[in-house]
């Protein structure tokens, strides 16, 4: 399969879309850099594959534009977009073969014969399953089913690819397996790919970037790491990974309309004496590497994960105790 | 175990049983009465084959069975042709009146097919409306009611719902990503609905055309008004019912039908073996509809209208009769008058009256029976449990008249308490209704069944729920939408009735619609009052099956199952 | 709706109760009758008027399926009269032993109508109007392909009215197998055949159906129709633009009633042929939905000006004597000869008959007497018959058709012999008048 001759950019400005009375989409601004891996990542009614399927033409946004490599789509229709993309679901058309459901979309391209089938070989070599070709969807185990759905979109070379969810259907150590394939291949062919996911550890082991949507709006967009050091707001904070949040009510000062938010691995337990903030602690729980405690302050429970050492302190349930954290691990963010 | 499986297996089996019971009593017995003749020596009553050897070696006969084949084959395809257009722009389109077109097109079906013929003989005859006026204005006329091709043109009206409806539906059944996909590969408008979604729903187009096929091949009514006798269920009726002549070959005939009847059925089968393309994946929900640009809006409306107006025009000719004063060689009638329907009025309450008991009650019985037959064969392993299928699905190809005389012969001999024979009470023509209806049941109440995850049903075991609670309280309620549908086309169809009814209906008082459609349509005084009771009757039927719809629809959505 | 649904349960209600108690009544006849409503109702009406008490139940069917119903249900009988206007049904009913004798005690009713005795010389049935055979046409449908207006039934023979009349299937029409018997009788075997099949080779349709004739000449589908009088003037009555004739060659028969054997009330049964024969029940026979010829000679006075008179009419009077005997013993040949040489055939005769008009236009613009030789030849292939009259009434033949141990042959090799005969003979007679057409031009 040969690279594209210039991967694309996305460009998405003041989207608002809905349905009837609800609001799916709320003032999306985006940019997807050219060959890029980029995420949408969120939980599920947030709008992500809503977006997706604007980018693919099969929703229509009332306010915005959506512009590929600089040029608006929205009056193309889908089967004009050439943008791949695999479904949750991979649609693979019971009634034709792996080779013909991967030679369709060339077919409607309307390519000599001899191309096509040299395509379609590459494609399905390139997912690792020319041995399959003639069998039916329905003969096939779902990862087998998914690099299909993938073969068949990368066979028509798209400008940019679309995953919908790809690993949902299929289990745990398959996921791990082929999202490497996955980012493998992406990295191999430079093609720049939305993945949409609901799964902060498949977002972040294979994008670069994230957006991190809720409720209809972008929250921050950024890569893994930057999402979880400097997270923008407490939406995000919470979503990747786990956070301590406190605020007023908990009998600490912060700034006004804001909140003190840690990282419970950032914190280290202390002597009650000369501490801000202190509590019982409610329940221990032991991880192996670590110890996780979780202590009352004020009105909510915090969790501080300490390293274990052999034969080292331990607290026990109802100990009072002192929680220290070094300033420039704290983040004040807008409540 | 072992006396767990047997006692559930036992009600089953008495289920079945009471089934088979039905089945042996109201359709086997009586049909075998009649059709063994086919197996004797004429005047002798020795059994032999010569009678089939007789109907191979005679060429009316031979060409009447390919004639039968031409037409049926031909009746569906053009079927096709005027259900394709309807199930793609309705189903896949923001169409306005979508669900008009749906209901407009179940229409034919409840209009008796000799009443109908009439009015499309007075719209398209030879020296009909359409053709008076092209021999005046252009010079020319159209064999629209020529031959074969008459035969094919009206049995393609009056058919094609089968097709339409089971089409849609298979439409509306595709997951919407499949057709996405194609779109997403570079597909779309005719190109993506011939490559995708029209293979996925060759399933549902293939029960509907099967289904077509063979009523057609067993159809006696209309070939028959229109002078076409060539062909083998008249050759079948004709024989039978001709004047003191004993001829075997009418019961051979008959057991042609069946036996092709029986062999379409089964070559459907065998075609979608291993097609059970059961797409929907979350909820369903076919492809968003597309809005039409304002030139192809145009186009669009400008078939259905063309379509509509064909499938219509039996209901439009009907109508114009039924208020017609005279109406003979012109293109509208001379004049026009309310005096039809101030005569039927006082005459038509009690057909009415008897075409609704009757109706409700054989589709009753159809749906619960069809619903059972579905039960015992998809969801249990009782032995034997296929048979029921195919003795119901037998019912389709047994002429009416060889249903009534079996009737007749079965069931005259055998008297209540007070000496009245049994075939002279009117639960007997309700009974004949309903075996002949039957199979459109049994098909919906599949479809219905096969809808339904049995997951679902697993899940109410595993809370404690035993069999019969189970299909109480889950597989019935769930299946309502469909048996409802199913209802509708067993009631609607009954409701036109007639070959069987006309053997058995025994007295003025009994008779329901379509026997008084019949007798009022056979005099040149009662042609306008016959079209008056037509229009009636297909009012009151619409009216019945609006209802229904409506709510099988409600019930459909209140579950949450929109489709 | 709600209306609607009261109405059907207490009709459900109703219907059960009158289950119960119809048996109850003693003034029930019960009567299987092939004649529709228009004919029925007055009828019906004008009976349970003049008998205080008695109900008629009328069973719908036509002539065949009544005849077939009562066979089938012989064994419990319910069925106290059969009222139909074909005699042979009642041929049949009476050879199977289905009917019951009765003599009628009414006075003033004629012996003969036209020739036709009025009553079965053994007394099984009884004529209670009489009716003659036609032809009928449509006005408009005349004018507008400017055709003649025909008398005789040569005259459908000839080539204007090529693919414009129509006729009812004899197997399927009582009344249509009289008019081909009276012509055979009238004519003579072959001659009588060779005029059918001439008329048929003009022929547009052959219905099912009786009613199918004046249907289509009505609606304007066809131009003539051949028919039993009533027909027309039930059509006339309605107001259809339709002429009608009786040809010279024409019998008036009898439409009759008859008691079924074992008939559940004999004496209501009888009550209603009474009423029939009665003055009152012949004037009810000049209703204009009816239109039957009386069998009482004095009922005539109180018909129309136009209406037709058996017993005073010229063009009525001496007409030819039926042989119902006759027609009997050949019945089933008769009807079985017709389908397989004209209904089942008709394209091909079709064919042939239309070279041969083409030849005789060709022939009245230049005579050819070689040409004219072979067109003979050719009417003569047509005309031929497979079986002689003698042969159709043999007990060889009828047993065919009956199952009996006479036979030479089943119905179904003698249907396949006579089809491929005709097809034969249409092929040649075809092929010597296109030979014909070549010389004449």
């Amino acid at each position: 399969m040969s690279k594209p001759a210039k991967a694309v950019g996305i460009e998405i400005a003041g989207i608002n879309l809905s349905y009837g009375a609800t609001h799916v989409l709320k003032n999306v601004d985006l940019t997807v850099r050219p060959g890029e891996f980029f995420a949408f990542l969120g939980p599920s009614g947030c709008g992500k594959t809503t977006l997706l399927r604007l980018i693919a033409g099969f929703a229509q946004a009332q306010t915005g534009q959506v512009l590929l490599d600089g040029q608006d789509v929205a009056p193309l229709p889908p089967w004009k977009r050439d943008v791949g993309m695999v479904f949750q679901s991979y649609a693979l058309w019971p009634h034709m073969t792996v080779a013909k459901n991967v030679a369709f979309g060339l077919e409607e391209r309307r390519l000599p014969r001899a191309e096509i089938d040299r395509r379609v070989a590459e494609a399905l070599d390139l997912v690792g399953l020319a041995a399959f070709a003639g069998r039916r969807p329905a003969q096939l185990s779902g990862g087998q089913q998914q690099r299909v759905a993938v073969a068949r979109t990368i066979a028509i070379e798209p400008k940019v690819l679309l995953l919908d969810e790809p690993l949902s259907n299929l289990d745990a150590k398959m996921r791990v397996s082929v999202r490497r394939e996955l980012r493998a291949l992406q990295q191999r062919l430079g093609l720049t790919t939305i993945f949409v996911t609901h799964d902060q550890e498949e977002a972040n082991t294979i994008c670069d970037r994230i957006a991190v949507m809720d409720a209809g709006t972008i929250r921050q967009v950024g890569t893994p790491m930057e999402l979880y050091e400097s997270p923008a707001n407490l939406f995000v904070a919470s979503f990747l990974g786990s956070a301590n949040i406190l605020g007023d009510g908990d009998g600490i000062s912060v700034p006004a309309g804001k909140r003190l938010v840690f990282r419970p691995q950032h914190a280290t337990l202390s002597s009650v004496a000369g501490a801000t903030l202190r509590g019982p602690v409610t329940h221990r729980e032991f991880l192996g590497a670590t110890v996780r405690y979780s202590v009352r302050i004020g009105g909510s429970e915090i969790l501080v994960e300490v390293p274990f050492q052999s034969g080292g302190e331990l607290r026990t349930v109802g100990d009072m105790v002192g929680v220290a954290l070094p300033p420039e691990r704290m983040l004040f963010l807008p409540a | 175990m072992r006396t767990l499986a047997g006692t559930r297996s036992l009600g089953q089996a008495a289920l079945a049983l009471a089934i088979a019971l039905f089945l042996g009593l109201f359709l086997v017995v009586p049909v075998t009465t009649v059709i063994y003749v086919a197996f004797t020596e004429k005047g002798g009553g020795a059994l032999t084959l010569i009678n089939f050897l007789d109907f191979a070696r005679t060429e009316l006969f031979v060409r009447s069975f390919w004639n039968s084949v031409y037409v049926s084959a031909m009746t569906v395809v053009w079927a096709s042709a005027l259900a394709l257009p309807l199930a793609y722009l309705t189903t896949r389109f923001e169409f306005r009146g979508a669900m008009l077109v749906q209901t407009l097109g179940f229409l034919p079906l409840v209009m008796p097919p000799f009443v109908g013929a009439v009015a499309m003989q007075l719209l398209f005859g030879r020296n009909g409306s359409v053709n008076l006026l092209l021999d005046e204005w252009f010079g020319f006329k159209i064999g629209f009611m020529e031959g074969l091709n008459g035969v094919i043109f009206l049995q393609a009206i009056h058919y094609f719902p089968f097709i339409l409806v089971n089409l849609s539906a298979a439409l509306r059944n595709i997951d919407r990503s499949m057709e996405e996909a194609a779109q997403n590969l570079g597909s779309h408008g005719l190109r993506l609905f011939r490559r995708i979604a029209l293979p996925l729903a060759l399933p549902g187009y293939i029960a509907g055309a099967s289904l077509v096929f063979v009523k057609v091949f067993d159809d006696v009514a209309t070939p028959l008004l229109l002078n076409v006798k060539e062909m083998l269920a008249p050759q079948a009726y004709l024989r039978i019912t001709s004047i003191g002549i004993d001829d075997p070959m009418g019961y051979v005939i008959s057991v042609v039908l069946i036996g092709v009847a029986v062999a379409t059925m089964w070559a459907s089968a065998l075609v979608l073996k291993g097609k059970d393309y059961a797409t929907t994946q979350r909820g369903g929900g076919g492809l968003a509809r597309r809005k039409l640009k304002p030139r192809e809006s145009f186009l669009a409306y400008a078939v259905v209208i063309l379509i509509l107006a064909l499938v219509l025009a039996p209901h439009v000719g009907l109508l114009l009769l039924s208020f017609a004063t005279v109406w003979s060689f012109s293109p509208l009638p001379d004049g026009y008058t309310l005096a039809h329907y101030a005569r039927v009025l006082g005459d038509s309450s009690v057909y009415i009256k008897n075409t609704l008991l009757y109706s409700s009650l054989a589709a009753g019985i159809d749906i619960v029976i069809g619903g059972a037959i579905a039960y015992l064969v998809l969801r249990t392993k009782l032995a034997g449990r296929q048979w029921l299928d195919w003795a119901a699905s037998t019912a389709l190809a047994v002429p009416g008249i060889v249903l009534g005389i079996g009737y007749l012969r079965a069931f005259y001999g055998v008297k209540l308490p007070d000496g009245t024979p049994l075939a002279t009470l009117w639960i007997v023509i309700v009974l004949a209704i309903a075996i002949r209806r039957l199979p459109y049941a049994l098909r919906a109440a599949y479809a219905a069944l096969q809808q339904i995850s049995v997951s679902l049903e697993e899940a109410a075991e595993n809370l404690g729920a035993t069999k019969a609670r189970t299909v109480r309280r889950v597989v019935i309620p769930l299946m309502t939408g469909g048996l409802l549908a199913g209802f509708v086309t067993s009631f609607a169809t009954a409701a036109v009735e007639l070959s069987a009814v006309l053997m058995l209906v025994q007295s003025n008082s009994d008779a329901p619609l379509a026997y008084g459609l019949y007798v009022l349509m056979q005099t040149p005084a009662g042609r306008g009052a016959g079209a008056a009771l037509g229009v009636i009757a297909v009012v009151i039927v619409a009216i019945c099956m609006g209802l229904a719809q409506l709510a099988a629809d409600r019930s459909q959505r209140v579950r949450g199952l929109d489709i | 709706m709600v209306r609607l649904s009261t109405f059907t349960v207490g009709l459900t209600l109703g219907l059960i109760l009158a289950a119960g108690a119809a048996f109850a009544q003693t003034g029930k006849v019960t009567v299987v009758t092939s004649f529709s409503k228009d004919v029925t109702d007055p009828l019906k009406k004008a009976f349970e008027k003049a008998v205080p008490g008695a109900t008629l139940e009328v069973q719908n069917r036509n002539t065949n399926a009544g005849v077939k119903f009562v066979e089938e249900t012989k064994a419990n009988n319910q069925v106290d009269l059969f009222w139909a206007s074909a005699p042979d049904a009642f041929e049949v009913l009476k050879a199977k032993k289905l009917l019951s004798p009765y003599k009628p005690k009414a006075a003033g009713i004629a012996e003969k109508v036209g020739s036709y005795p009025v009553n079965d010389k053994d007394g099984f049935y009884s004529g209670f109007a009489a009716s003659g055979y036609g032809i009928m046409w449509n006005e408009r449908y005349v004018k507008a392909n400017k055709l003649p207006t025909p008398k005789e039934w040569q005259d459908l023979t000839t080539a204007p009215y090529f693919d414009h009349v129509s006729i009812s299937a004899p197997s399927r029409s009582g009344t249509t197998h009289l008019t081909i018997e009276t012509i055979l009788q009238g004519e003579g075997w072959d001659k009588g055949w060779r005029t059918t099949k001439e008329i048929s080779g003009n022929l547009r349709q052959v219905t099912d159906r009786s009613f199918g004739v004046p249907e289509a000449v009505n609606s304007g589908q066809v131009g003539y129709g051949i028919v039993i009088d009533f027909f027309a003037f039930s059509s006339q009555g309605a107001g259809f633009p339709v002429k009608f004739v009786y040809p010279s060659v024409t019998t008036l028969v009898p439409a009759n009633v008859g008691i079924v054997a074992n008939a559940p009330n004999k004496a209501g049964a009888e009550a209603f042929i009474e009423f029939l024969l009665s003055p009152t029940g012949q004037e009810a026979l000049l209703e204009p939905t009816i239109r039957r010829l009386p069998v009482r000679p004095e009922t005539y006075a109180k018909a129309p000006a136009d209406y037709p008179n058996p017993f005073k009419d010229k063009n009525l009077q001496g007409l030819l004597t039926f042989n119902a005997e006759l027609s009997e013993s050949r019945s089933a040949a008769v009807d079985t000869l017709f389908d397989q040489l004209i209904t089942f055939q008709l394209e091909p005769l079709k064919a042939a008959t239309k070279a041969l008009h083409e030849v005789d236009a060709a022939l009245a613009k230049k005579d050819n007497a070689q040409a004219r030789a072979l067109a003979k030849e050719a009417r003569d292939l047509i005309a031929v018959m497979p079986i002689t009259a003698a042969q159709a009434a043999s007990p060889e033949i009828r047993a065919a058709f009956s199952g009996g141990k006479e036979k030479s042959a089943r119905q179904a090799e003698l249907e396949q012999q006579w089809a491929a005969f005709a097809k034969e003979k249409y092929a040649a007679a075809k092929a010597k008048a296109d030979e014909a057409l070549k010389l004449a031009r």
